[in-house]
């Protein structure tokens, strides 16, 4: 299979693989390794003048190249952005963005289930 | 795709690239000053020196796995060899009994044909091997009925290399009576030997681009002494004994004559060196924890390393490792399809672990250095990907 440059640069070079901790972390993954994808994301928020903002983003994610990349891009991109349990964009933009095949939609749905859970209640947080 | 020069080629399963030596002896047959006359006109010089060379290859590829060179049968590869032999007997067969056994683990060119075979009424049961990839010849003889015509078990598997004991099933075969015996040898010359009249084998079939020659040719072999009688499934001119119509393509014969002519020649000193070059890649990729190797490490062919990585994806897997070296996730002629292994499932491997494998073929041109280059580059992403994954294995 090819894949975009775009997609090459993230997945060869995820920058926001990893995990975060502390109260102020909520995470949420989607799918399951067991089904062959996995998602999780920690997502950092912080509170300021009654107004919170995604302060940091990490990923992990057990998928294919496509999967990875929208992944890191979507931890790079929400950070400074509002704490809504919404993508910094929809799904379908982002499998225009990255030329994900159509088969693979799926998987970018489970990316999106992923973020949904990280942003809405209740939340879970990681131990500090 | 041409590999750019730093991609190390580990696939010489899927195919081998022509020896030089073979690719000379080719071109010979080519132009106008060379043997390019049609075989089959023996009213003149030119179609004579061309079947003088089409009759020599015939002896050097029956001298490569002892058989007699009246026995070979040109084809077009080891695929229509394989519905060759399985088509033909079955339909020569089909008033004496219409059931054939053969395994899970074969190559497609064997199970689709049985699968088609099935549309058209003949019933088959596929033995399942034990978990390092090896049939038990009395799985071979507790599935022969009756009206069972055919046994058809390949020697060397092409996605995991397990050689399977040949001479014990063909010693059930015989024990059984009438039932024909056929082998797919398309991994086997210049690997492991193979002794087509000594062992009592009905059918082999055979591939020249595995073995440093041409794509686009192979053989099956048919017993004469055995009286093995074939429905032939393509007309037009009576050549091959009539059971392969169609003009010998001289340059690819001549090919294949010379690759397995220098196959077995080279075979003990070539399959020695190898062997030590898939040991040092093992102890490489070993090193990593969680790395399973596929298949049973003591009945295994030299140039073959299959190995499963836990706790990473397929896919992630090969894209990460394609650029530095070449490798399959199975048969070259199913990875296309995305699908895990349906060997590696045969043997019990899970779909997971079965999709993230690869296959290491070794062969005439691997080098040391290639070697610890490709350990290097799987390393790097394996770390990679189980840390993006945050795989409880991680590489050391």
């Amino acid at each position: 299979m090819n894949y975009s440059d775009l997609t090459w640069r993230h997945f060869e070079n995820p920058r926001c693989a990893g995990v975060l901790s502390g109260a102020a972390v909520r995470r949420g993954a989607g799918g399951s390794r067991a089904q062959g994808t996995w998602v999780q994301f920690d997502v950092r928020i912080s509170s300021r003048n009654q107004e919170s903002r995604v302060e940091a983003v990490r990923f992990l994610a057990y998928a294919c190249p496509h999967v990875i990349a929208v992944a890191d891009w979507v931890a790079q991109k929400a950070v400074g952005g509002p704490t809504e349990p919404v993508l910094p964009e929809s799904v379908h933009a982002l499998r225009e963005r990255f030329e994900v095949p159509i088969e693979k939609l799926g998987r970018l749905l489970i990316v999106e289930d992923a973020w949904i859970a990280a942003l809405s209640p209740p939340y879970r947080e990681t131990a500090a | 795709m041409t590999g750019s020069r730093k991609t190390v080629y580990l696939d010489y399963a899927a195919t081998t690239p022509v020896d030089p030596r073979v690719a000379a002896r080719m071109a010979e047959c080519l132009t106008q000053e060379g043997a390019f006359g049609n075989p089959g006109s023996t009213s003149h010089d030119y179609g004579e020196a061309a079947r003088a060379l089409v009759e020599a290859a015939r002896v050097r590829v029956a001298a490569a796995v002892g058989a007699a060179p009246a026995d070979i049968v040109w084809t077009s590869g080891a695929t229509e060899a394989n519905n060759l032999a399985l088509f033909g007997v079955a339909i020569y067969q089909r008033d004496t009994g219409r059931h054939i056994v053969t395994a899970r683990t074969e190559h497609k060119a064997v199970l689709d044909p049985c699968r088609e075979l099935e549309r058209r009424g003949w019933s088959v049961t596929y033995l399942k091997p034990g978990s390092g990839g090896l049939l038990d010849p009395a799985q071979v003889a507790a599935a022969l009925k009756p009206d069972t015509v055919l046994v058809s078990i390949m020697h060397v598997n092409n996605e995991i290399g397990v050689i399977q004991d040949i001479a014990a099933i063909a010693a059930v075969c015989a024990a059984h009576g009438t039932v024909r015996l056929h082998v797919d040898a398309a991994q086997s010359i210049g690997k492991c030997p193979l002794d087509f009249a000594r062992l009592g084998l009905d059918l082999l079939s055979l591939s020249a681009h595995k073995s440093y020659g041409p794509k686009g040719v192979g053989a099956l072999v048919v017993s004469r002494t055995r009286g093995v009688q074939l429905q032939a499934l393509q007309f037009g001119g009576g050549q091959e004994r009539d059971l392969r119509s169609g003009t010998v393509a001289t340059h690819q014969v001549v090919g294949m004559g010379a690759a397995f002519e220098l196959a077995s020649a080279e075979q003990a000193a070539e399959t020695a060196r190898v062997a030590l070059l898939r040991e040092r890649l093992w102890r490489g990729l070993g090193s990593l924890k969680g790395v399973l190797r596929n298949g049973e490490p003591e009945h295994t062919a030299a140039q073959l390393l299959n190995v499963s990585f836990e706790g990473i994806e397929g896919e992630s897997l090969l894209a990460a490792v394609r650029p530095f070296i070449a490798v399959s996730t199975g048969s070259a002629c199913t990875s296309s399809n995305q699908e895990p292994s349906y060997v590696l499932r045969a043997l019990g491997r899970d779909e997971r672990l079965a999709e993230s494998s690869l296959r290491f073929s070794l062969g005439r041109f691997t080098s040391e250095a290639e070697v610890d280059a490709a350990v290097a580059a799987v390393g790097e992403a394996v770390t990679r990907l189980r840390r993006v994954a945050g795989s409880p294995r991680t590489a050391s």
